[in-house]
This record gives C-alpha cells, sequence and structure tokens, in this order.
C-alpha cells in the first residue's frame, strides 16, 4: 500500500489510494473527496491498519455480481467455492433478471430498486435522440435515481464499486465512496480479469472497509460472448466457472483471514444468465424492415443480443402506422419471439418505440448480418433465470436454506437497505427486500 | 341445487343446527366403527376422529362415502352421494328430493365449526352433492360431514390450499391414476390413506367403461362390474360411478384428503378424442356427442371437482409461491389419433392434442405462473419414447397390447400420447426454452408403468448435451394390466429387458418400472421435488401390502431427474 494524495480529475477532486494486490500488482483506488476516506473505517492515517476486525453490530454487506452466469452452471463440481455458499447460505432458485437482459440496466436496478422507466437506464445500447445516434448508457448522467452507493451516506456509513466493465464503471461514476478504475482492460472485451478485480477488491476490503460493495466479475460472462470457435465454448466456459469460483474463493479466504467473515452478509447474483445461438440462427432488424422504405429510411436499431430496440426518427404524423407495421414484420420472422411497447416492460422513453426479443437459440445482428458473431447472448427471456443467493458468516444470514420467493435483480437494492436501516428512495422500490433469507 | 351456508337461513333446519356434539360425535364414530372392526386402520390425524376416514355403511343415507376436492386457499368442495330410500340407487332417477346439511370444524370432534349450511339434492342429480365452502382459512386442516333425515355421514378429513404468495415449505400429494375395478382391489388408495397429504392427485381412468369380462386382471375377473354391461348411457355411468364409490379403500382415501382429478379415457371410453373413441360405435352404441355429454355429466355429479358440464375441466390451483398445478383435459378437444406410427398426421401442425384455447391457457399459465414448481397435471405421457430395435416378438407383442398399438422399430411408441401430436408437444417445449421458464415437472398416469423422464430439449441432441426443458414423473396403474401381466410372466422377470432396451433407446427415460401397481407420494419443496413409487404386493389381494420400489428427485433449477439412491 503506498498511500494516499490527492488529483484533481475531471470527476472533481478525488483522493487516489495505491494499493498493493494479493499477487504483487498495483491497485488503483479512489475516493470521491478526502473526506471520504475519513468517512471510511479505518481512514487515510490508519489505513494500513484497516479491517482489522468486526466493530460490535457491525454488518458488511459485499454484492458480488458473477456476470452472465447461468443457474445450472452452479454444481459442486464446476463451481465448488459457490455451491457451498449457496448451501450455507439461502438460494432463490426462481430468481430472475429483469428487461432487458443486458449488464448495464440490470446492475442499476440492483443499486437502485427501481425500473428502468424511473432509472432512465433501460438497455446497454440506446438510440440517444439527442445526439441522432446509438450509444451506450456509461455516463454517470445517464442514470438519474439515486443508488444506494451514495444513499449509505445518509448513515454514515460508506460504500465501494469494484467493476470489471468500464461502462459499469462509467455509469456509477462516482457514486461509491470509494471506487476502483478497472485496469489493465482487456481488448474487445472492455473488461478486467477477475484476478485483478478480486486483487482490486481485497485491497479495498483492507484499505477502506467499506459498509456496502458492489463487485462485478466479468470473466464469466465474457468468455460466453468472446468464444467464436463453437466447438470448444462449452470447456472454455467451464474453465471460465471455475476459475470465477476460486476467486470468489480467495475473497472469501481474506474476509476469513481478516477477521471480517462474521459480520459479512455476501449477496450473490449474476446481472442476467446466458443462451447460445448456432451460427446461422440470425436475426438482422433491419433487413426485416428494409422492404419498407420508410421504415427503412426511419427506424434506428439498438441492438442489445437478444433484444432490438427501435426508435422512430420520422415524422410524428407516420409514427403509429410505421410502428405497427414493423411490429408486424418483426414479428412474423423466424427466430423473433415477441414484439412490445417499451412500457409493457417498464422502460422509458430511452428504450425507445418498439423492443424485440429473438427465440432461445437465436441472436440479434444488426445491421448486417456478421455484425454480432458472437454465439453467447442474453437481453432476451431465454436469459432471464440467474443465480442469486444470500450467504455469508453473519448470524444474520438464514443457513441451508431454499426460497420459493421470485427474487429479482430489482430487490437487491431493498434487501441490502432492510439490512442497513436505510430507508427507501422517494416513490418507493420497485423491488421487494426478500427477508426470506435472514433469521429473525 | 340450492345451497346454503348460513345457520340463520330459514331452509337450515333448526334440529340440525341445535344437535348436541356428543349426539353427532357418536352418531359418527359408530357409523365409522361398524366397518373398521373387520378392516385395516384408517388414518386418523393426530390419533384423533377415528371416523375421519372409516368406510360407509352399506345401508343408510351415506352409502357412498364423502370426499372434498380442488382445495383453493379460502374454501374446498365437499362432496357427498344420499341414498334417501333403497330404491334411490345410482341411476335409477328414482327417490325423493331431500334437504342435506353439512358442516366444516377446525377439530375432528366438531366443536369448532368454522361453515355450516344445508343443500338440496335429488334425482336430477343422481342424489349427489357438491358444495362450494369458502370463506374458511388457508393452509388449514378441516373435518366435514353431512346429515340427513335418517342419518349422519362419515367424517372427512380436508385441507385448504395456502395464501396466494404465501411461502410454503413442504407440500405432499398422492398420485394415482387407472384403476380398474375389475383387475383388483384399491390397496393402494388404503395405503396412501394413511399418508398426511395436502391433497390426492387423480390423473384419469379414476373408472373403466368396459363389460365384465372385457378387461380385468389378465384373465380373471377380480370383481365385476355393474352394471355388467359397458356402460353408454347415462344411468350406466352414473351407475358406474356410484360401484366404485362402495370401494372401502377409495371410500377411505376419499375421507382422508381433498382429490384433484382429471379425467382421461376410460371415463368415457377407451382412446376419445373430440369426435369419437376407439371403444364406441356410432350409431350403435348411440351418438358419442351424447355418449361423452353423459360421462361428462356423471362425472360433474360423482366427482368432487369444480366442474359442470358444459364448462372446462381443465383449471389451475395455487399453493402459496411453492407450486401451482395445471390440470389438463386432453381428451375433450384432441384430434383423432394418427392411423399409425408411421403417419405424417402426428408432425401436423394443425393437429392438437389440447386444443387452441387449452394450449394458449397453458402457456400463459407456465410463463406468468409466479410459484416456484409448474406441475402439470398431465394425464397422458409428454415425453418423447421410441422403440427399441432388439425386442423379440413376445416383447413386441406384450408392448403392442399395453399400448394398444403396433410396434416398429425406432417410431414413437404410443399415438395416443404426446408423441402422436408433435407439433403441440414442440409448442411446449419452444415455449418453456423461449422464455427460459424452470422447474416444470409433469405428472403423469394412463400408461401403467411407473417412468422418471427428462423432457429433452431436443431428443437428437440431448445424448450429447442433456439439455432438458423439464421433467415427467409418471405414476403406474392402482391395478390396470401393465406388461408382466399382459405377457403372463412373474413381475420383474421378462419386463426387464425391455425396460432396460428402452432406455438404452431413450436416455433421457431414467427410471422404468413396466410391472408394478400401486400408488407415488410427491414431496414438494422449494429445493426440489421427489417422487416414490410403491408397490402393491397382490393387486387381487383386498389386504395387499406395499412397499417402496424407487425414489427420484429434481432439484430445484435442473429440470432433471436423479436417483435418490437406486431402485430399491
Amino acid at each position: 500500500m503506498s498511500g494516499v494524495h490527492g488529483k484533481d480529475s475531471g470527476l472533481g477532486r478525488r483522493t487516489l489510494l495505491r494499493a498493493v494486490g494479493a499477487s504483487g500488482a498495483g491497485v488503483l483506488l479512489s475516493a470521491a473527496a478526502p473526506a471520504a476516506w475519513a468517512a471510511g473505517a479505518p481512514r487515510p492515517a490508519s489505513v494500513t491498519a484497516a479491517a482489522t476486525g468486526s466493530e460490535a453490530g457491525r454488518t458488511r454487506v459485499h454484492v458480488l455480481v458473477v456476470d452472465g452466469c447461468r443457474p445450472d452452471e452452479i454444481t459442486a463440481s464446476g463451481t465448488p467455492t459457490l455451491a457451498a455458499l449457496r448451501e450455507a447460505g439461502t438460494w432463490f432458485p426462481q430468481a430472475r433478471s429483469l428487461p432487458v437482459m443486458e449488464t448495464i440496466p440490470n446492475h442499476v436496478m440492483m443499486m437502485t430498486g427501481a425500473r428502468p422507466d424511473r432509472t432512465g437506464v433501460p438497455a446497454n445500447s440506446v438510440y440517444d435522440r439527442a445526439l441522432g445516434r446509438v450509444r451506450t448508457l456509461d455516463r454517470p448522467g445517464d442514470l438519474r435515481f439515486p443508488t444506494l452507493l451514495e444513499r449509505v451516506r445518509e448513515l454514515g456509513l460508506t460504500s465501494a464499486s469494484v467493476l470489471s466493465k468500464e461502462y459499469l464503471y462509467g455509469i456509477f461514476g462516482d457514486r461509491a465512496t470509494f471506487r476502483w478504475e478497472p485496469e489493465p482492460i482487456v481488448p474487445i472485451s472492455g473488461h478486467a480479469p477477475d484476478h485483478y478485480t478480486v486483487d482490486a477488491l481485497i485491497a479495498m476490503v483492507d484499505a477502506a472497509d467499506p459498509d456496502v460493495c458492489l463487485t462485478n466479475l466479468g470473466d464469466i460472462d465474457r468468455m460466453g460472448h468472446s468464444d467464436l470457435t463453437g466447438t470448444t465454448l462449452r470447456a472454455a466456459r467451464q474453465a471460465a466457472l471455475l476459475s470465477t469460483d476460486r476467486q470468489v474463493g480467495r475473497f472469501v479466504d481474506h474476509l476469513r483471514d481478516r477477521g471480517l467473515w462474521e459480520s459479512t452478509v455476501l449477496i450473490i447474483l449474476a446481472d442476467h444468465s446466458m443462451d447460445w445461438s448456432l451460427v446461422w440462427k440470425t436475426v438482422s432488424g433491419t433487413r426485416i424492415l428494409a422492404g419498407d422504405t420508410e421504415l427503412a429510411e426511419h427506424m434506428v436499431v439498438a441492438q442489445n443480443g437478444g433484444a432490438d430496440l427501435f426508435s422512430w426518427t420520422g415524422p410524428d404524423a407516420g409514427r403509429s402506422a410505421a410502428l405497427a407495421r414493423a411490429a408486424a414484420l418483426l414479428e412474423a420472422h423466424p427466430g423473433v419471439l415477441s414484439v412490445h411497447a417499451p412500457a409493457q416492460l417498464r422502460l422509458g422513453p430511452e428504450a425507445g418505440d418498439l423492443v424485440a426479443y429473438c427465440a432461445a437459440g437465436w441472436r440479434f445482428t444488426d445491421p448486417y448480418v456478421v455484425s454480432n458473431p458472437i454465439p453467447g447472448n442474453h437481453g432476451h427471456p431465454a436469459s432471464e433465470p440467474i443465480p442469486f443467493m444470500v450467504t455469508g458468516g453473519s448470524p444474520l444470514v438464514r443457513k441451508g436454506h431454499t426460497s420459493s420467493e421470485p427474487a429479482r435483480t430489482v430487490d437487491v437494492a431493498p434487501t441490502v437497505a432492510g439490512l442497513l436501516g436505510l430507508g427507501a428512495p422517494d416513490g418507493g422500490y420497485d423491488g421487494t427486500a426478500r427477508t426470506a433469507a435472514f433469521t429473525g | 341445487m340450492h345451497t346454503s351456508q348460513n345457520p340463520h337461513d330459514p331452509e337450515y333446519p333448526e334440529t340440525l343446527a341445535q344437535t348436541s356434539r356428543r349426539a353427532v360425535v357418536r352418531t359418527g364414530v359408530l357409523a365409522g366403527a361398524a366397518v373398521l372392526a373387520g378392516g385395516v386402520p384408517a388414518f386418523t390425524p393426530a390419533g384423533q376422529g377415528a371416523a375421519a376416514a372409516a368406510p360407509t355403511p352399506a345401508s343408510g343415507p351415506f352409502r357412498h362415502g364423502v370426499a372434498s376436492g380442488d382445495p383453493h386457499p379460502d374454501g374446498v368442495l365437499l362432496w357427498t352421494r344420499v341414498t334417501p330410500t333403497d330404491e334411490a340407487v345410482p341411476g335409477s332417477g328414482a327417490g325423493p328430493d331431500v334437504t342435506v346439511s353439512w358442516i366444516v370444524a377446525l377439530d375432528p370432534d366438531f366443536t369448532r365449526v368454522a361453515a355450516r349450511g344445508t343443500v338440496r339434492t335429488g334425482a336430477g342429480r343422481d342424489h349427489t352433492v357438491k358444495v362450494p365452502v369458502s370463506g374458511l382459512a388457508p393452509a388449514t386442516e378441516y373435518w366435514f360431514r353431512f346429515r340427513t333425515h335418517g342419518g349422519v355421514s362419515p367424517a372427512g378429513r380436508t385441507r385448504t390450499a395456502p395464501a396466494a404468495g404465501a411461502a410454503v415449505d413442504h407440500l405432499r400429494f398422492g398420485v394415482v391414476s387407472c384403476a380398474n375395478w375389475q383387475a383388483g382391489h384399491f390397496s393402494a388408495y388404503r395405503h396412501l390413506s394413511r399418508e398426511r397429504l395436502d391433497a390426492v392427485l387423480h390423473l384419469g381412468d379414476y373408472l373403466y367403461e368396459y363389460a365384465p369380462g372385457e378387461y380385468q386382471a389378465r384373465d380373471a375377473v377380480v370383481r365385476p362390474h355393474e352394471p355388467a354391461r359397458e356402460m353408454t348411457t347415462l344411468a350406466d355411468y352414473r351407475a358406474r360411478h356410484g360401484q366404485y364409490k362402495t370401494d372401502p379403500d377409495l371410500q377411505r382415501l376419499h375421507a382422508a384428503a381433498p382429490f384433484i382429478v382429471t379425467w382421461d379415457d376410460h371415463e368415457s371410453a377407451n382412446d376419445a378424442y373430440d369426435d369419437g373413441a376407439e371403444n364406441h360405435t356410432e350409431g350403435a352404441e348411440g351418438s358419442w356427442r351424447q355418449r361423452r355429454a353423459w360421462a361428462q355429466q356423471a362425472y360433474a355429479e360423482w366427482m368432487p371437482v369444480r366442474y359442470e358440464p358444459g364448462e372446462t375441466l381443465y383449471r389451475r390451483l395455487h399453493f402459496g409461491s411453492l407450486a401451482s398445478l395445471s390440470m389438463l383435459d386432453l381428451r375433450t378437444y384432441r384430434d383423432q389419433q394418427a392411423s399409425s406410427q408411421l403417419s405424417d398426421e402426428i408432425d401436423d401442425p394443425d393437429r392438437s392434442i389440447t386444443g387452441q384455447a387449452q394450449m394458449d391457457w397453458l402457456l400463459a399459465g407456465l410463463v406468468g405462473e409466479s410459484a416456484q414448481w409448474k406441475l402439470v397435471g398431465n394425464p397422458v405421457m409428454i415425453t418423447p419414447v421410441r422403440f427399441p430395435s432388439t425386442l423379440n416378438t413376445a416383447e413386441l407383442q406384450g408392448l403392442h397390447e399395453l399400448l394398444g398399438t403396433t410396434t416398429i422399430d425406432g417410431v414413437p411408441y404410443n399415438v395416443d400420447q404426446w408423441d402422436g401430436y408433435v407439433a403441440d408437444r414442440n409448442r411446449v417445449i419452444r415455449h418453456l426454452r423461449d422464455h427460459g421458464v424452470k422447474d416444470t415437472v409433469f405428472l403423469t398416469g394412463d400408461i401403467h408403468s411407473g417412468w422418471a423422464c427428462d423432457l429433452p430439449a431436443d431428443p437428437l441432441t440431448y445424448p450429447l448435451n442433456r439439455e432438458s426443458v423439464a421433467t415427467e414423473l409418471v405414476c403406474t396403474s392402482v391395478t390396470s394390466d401393465n406388461l408382466d401381466d399382459i405377457l403372463g410372466v412373474p413381475p420383474r422377470t421378462a419386463s426387464l429387458s425391455v425396460e432396460a432396451a428402452i432406455r438404452a433407446s431413450n436416455p433421457h427415460v431414467r427410471y422404468l418400472d413396466f410391472d408394478s401397481h400401486g400408488y407415488s407420494v410427491l414431496d414438494v419443496t422449494a429445493a426440489g421435488v421427489r417422487m416414490d413409487w410403491y408397490r402393491l404386493d397382490e393387486r387381487t389381494s383386498p389386504g395387499s401390502g406395499a412397499s417402496r420400489t424407487a425414489s427420484y428427485d429434481v432439484a430445484a433449477g435442473t429440470q432433471r431427474v436423479r436417483s435418490t439412491g437406486g431402485v430399491l
């Protein structure tokens, strides 16, 4: 750990801490402002002595997202650590991701407890009407709803984000008291490998000992997306699962070693699941609409894997008729499961005018047939089921329990808030506190 | 039928309302004790209420037992049949209208009364009584009985369903099908009556239409059917229902737990479909439409089911957040069975086993359902099964008789099942995949054998990827003939090679028992669903014992069956 210094960044004045990860690599952590370190448990002057034990009555909450993991992939042989953690806590086998089943909106739902029509974040990729182009929702200003990460400060508590994906780091901005800027980033995938992410998480615990921490582990998802060989996909995926499982185990071991396990509630879930398509099972929304001159000219597609978001850019007068024609063309096409108005899915205006889902085993590829060569896919209903467990060493955790409650990603915020005694945001939560996971 | 649940209703007999508890209890106990003396002890919840599951006497107004069915969170359907005069036998159309009072209590001594009322019945509905009681508490055990001039019925135990969305730790169901009176005794029902069940799922073939000698235990008619002819008229169907309801073991089970029923074919006629049946000769046996209407009327009258003629039998019941149960009707709307397994008809997308409305209802329920376990009461098997190529002539002939079809290697083995309606099955499988529906379990009867199967997303690729979208657990027959009976060999001999061959050709079939008669018990928790199969020692013996033969479970989220310790 090399100490703390101030830096005036584009995000405003922040404090940086360069720590040494467990593997020896440097880990750069930041705090929103110098005062933030003081609000954290060990505070700058005593950073090296951080996290030496649990104060009486204090509960630490870690939300660990195993990005893109399927619930049936957690097995005693394939992911022994996760399977053991599941057995040691409460598992929700009915858990599901929410529309659109993509990374950014579901992380946002986890931290806000609100659906996209309130958060402003319906998908990874949307058509930005102001800019007139499709872009990723990776800007702090895209998220217009308070998150746990900043709200816990009302209670004098601290938060941290350890996010392996650049766009997640982008959208959550400086909301957390403490943050890790993901590095090194793998080209193309845009994520930091889990080994480095857990290095950072461990450093974060040692340096800041936050009350609430959101961590995203991206390897499983990226292995689902990036492996193009097909024949080796299953083996590669299995290797990624085992690797990530070991990283989770390394983190848990660290908490135990530091005497923090008994005060920790660990919520492990995925943001979405994963479905695989064959090479030829593609749907191009652009091509489907190409035969209709007006649609071809005025309909813009934001591709989100298993979901396409269509925005009408033509004159208002022709909007309704155009959307009706587009919906009819899409619904009639093989591989298209269903077409919805965004409001049906509780998506706000950012989602555009129509949302099309693909069927299981298919994927959208726009604007061209070769635009999306990735076999691993999500965003459509087949990718809704997710693992969701509440575990940890805290005596609050109900051990060895399975609950039929329909847990959702949006339930994380109210569940965590309930643990910490934090009230609901204005307008209340859309999610439900999953109290079945706790004793008493 | 007029019903009243209000004790202050002027039609509610004051004498009944004021009947002393002591008098009623004594009467009930005596009614049960008379039969218990010579029979097997019945299930007695908490050691009380000795009359709870006792069969009724052959005289007096209550000769056909009591029953309950279709539990809801706030109520349950009560059933009985009164015989006001000796002439008023089932199907006779004779006997006066009568008033019957009913009472529901929280205890078997009927000291804590929860609901009571009266109902009128008469020959117009064959003197059957159905009372949809409401206003009860969820997930609660109740006792009930009836009274009319001249007698008090035995008491029955029932249980309401958990409240909507409520957390439920455990559900326990009996699962049965295919009870042929002529093929043996209903010992399976007696053994099940000793379990503390939330409900009994009867998946069809509750009774059979045949005349004596047409279908029995191998070559022996253990007990002849009445009337002694194939049932084709309303009077026949009523009388046959009446005969079955005199069985002491059936009465015990009906009095021990609510039933949730659906029909298969034999409640009307073998291999029924929308416009006919294999065992119906149009003209000589009247019109199929009329015959089926009569069969359905008798079924509505005699079964504890929330169904009346003209309504749909398919329906969905809910058990908190733990489970839903969709009960299918796969006879009323299906197209005629394909002429053979080689026919292109089995793949015809215009042919249906469910009918469009029921399919839409089923699919919508599987996706929209908030409960974890989507249980489907499924009268015929949905798992694809193909004939192996290694069977000898006798084995093929045995399967032919069991399935009522011609066996040809490598083709679907029974086109009366979903195998004969491939497009409909594909709709279900595709829907489960497309919507990521987990924890769907088909609970099935019909085929006189026990099965535990994965439902492959694609049977061709299943051996490579084991991708399964649901599971199917099939109970065996209570008494109806199965493979060893047809082959004329001792149980667990010749059938073993057939089972092994079918499993080898269909690797998604994890368990298969072609020989046993008996029943199953299904336990449901959030962590998993488990079915135990029980085999009768001897179906033709009225006092037959039973023993567990196998147990398989489905862990939550897996869509796969697995043995819990091997076949016993």
